[in-house]
């Protein structure tokens, strides 16, 4: 038996459901075989849970006997829990909420923009900053430079 | 898989019917026979609510529940599918919603274990493994530190690996109980897997170091 070949008996020797021959080869190989030994005490950590036949933990409480089944019997938790379904929808003034904080947010933004870009700095700017229509756009054609413009 | 989930309750002989049958008895308005329906797929059910919850009246209450919500849309229920699939559609989804409720998630494990807890991490790494098999079977604490480990999972990854180990359903299966695609039933199964190993891992060195 190799070592994956042993991982997948794991749950079959939890369950007690592999025949004598492969469980005492697993065993064979757990002995031998340092990894597969901590990767099953890994595993036996959760395979109660996982692998249990999970009615002795509920033999070990106790519990009233089982009734027929009568719609009577709804748990409490769970009226309350329709209950709570008919209520208005709790996300809308969540939502309402988040609005009014995105405006608020948007609003004081905008009241707290830097000088330069009031309307007075707007007025002042210097000529080589005001762009034409076609300079601004980026997908218009390079101008190429002429003398003038190396003069100026 | 109705096979799986037909069981025969303690102290009551249940017929033979199928599950069809009686189904058809109750919508014609017989509605007694739903309690022979509720007593053969009950173990089953409880089963299931106990590997998620290790309240007991919890996992009684969510079963009861179910097959409460199984009473009132049986209706609904086609015969395509097993009875027995079809409720355990219904009691993973309440369990899925029960543990969303909670939200109260412990990423990491907390570490005010009990000293029968701490005894158990120790075992778990001197004893031989048919002594662990055994052992674990007699211990609460086992069955208690196993839902702790658990509890760290995400509500969906605990869903899958609950159904692929324990269920031991298919990808398939799983993505049709759920309502998901078979991809992220496989993400959310090697993540649980990856999640649960490494808080184990952490588990098994506080028992080496205590």
């Amino acid at each position: 038996m190799n070592c994956f070949e042993a991982r997948q008996e794991f749950p079959a020797l939890w369950r007690k459901t592999a025949t004598a021959e492969r469980r005492s080869e697993l065993l064979a190989h757990l002995k031998g075989c340092e990894k597969c030994d901590h990767a099953f005490r890994v595993f036996a950590l959760t395979a109660p849970v996982l692998y249990g036949k999970m009615e002795q933990q509920a033999s070990q409480v106790s519990r009233p006997a089982r009734r027929e089944f009568s719609l009577a019997d709804r748990p409490s938790r769970f009226a309350q829990a329709s209950r709570e379904v008919s209520r208005p929808n709790r996300w809308l003034p969540m939502a309402a909420a988040a609005a009014i904080f995105v405006f608020a947010t948007s609003a004081a933004y905008l009241s707290a923009r830097a000088p330069r870009d009031s309307f007075g700095d707007e007025l002042s700017a210097p000529e080589t900053s005001m762009t034409s229509d076609t300079t601004s756009d980026p997908l218009a054609p390079e101008m190429p430079v002429t003398e003038s413009d190396l003069a100026s | 898989m109705s096979g799986r989930w037909a069981g025969r309750r303690a102290g009551r002989r249940l017929s033979d019917k199928p599950d069809e049958e009686l189904i058809t008895e109750v919508l014609g308005g017989h509605t007694d026979a739903f309690s022979e329906l509720a007593a053969r797929h009950r173990p089953r059910v409880e089963r299931l609510c106990r590997r998620f919850f290790s309240d007991e009246e919890m996992s009684r209450d969510i079963a009861q529940e179910s097959f409460i919500r199984a009473y009132t849309a049986l209706a609904t229920y086609r015969a395509e599918m097993p009875f027995g699939g079809w409720l355990r559609a219904i009691v993973v989804n309440l369990c899925y919603d029960e543990l969303r409720r909670r939200r109260r998630r412990p990423e990491e494990l907390v570490g005010d274990f009990s000293a029968p807890e701490v005894q158990w991490m120790q075992t778990a790494h001197v004893a031989s493994p048919e002594d662990l098999v055994g052992e674990a079977e007699e211990r609460r604490e086992a069955y208690d530190l196993a839902h702790r480990l658990l509890d760290t999972l995400k509500p969906e990854d605990r869903m899958v690996m609950v159904l692929k180990e324990s269920e031991d359903l298919s990808v398939s299966e799983i993505a049709e109980t759920l309502g998901w695609s078979e991809a992220k039933v496989k993400i959310r199964a090697f993540r649980a897997r990856q999640a649960l190993r490494k808080q184990a891992e952490r588990m098994l060195a506080m028992g080496r170091n205590r």
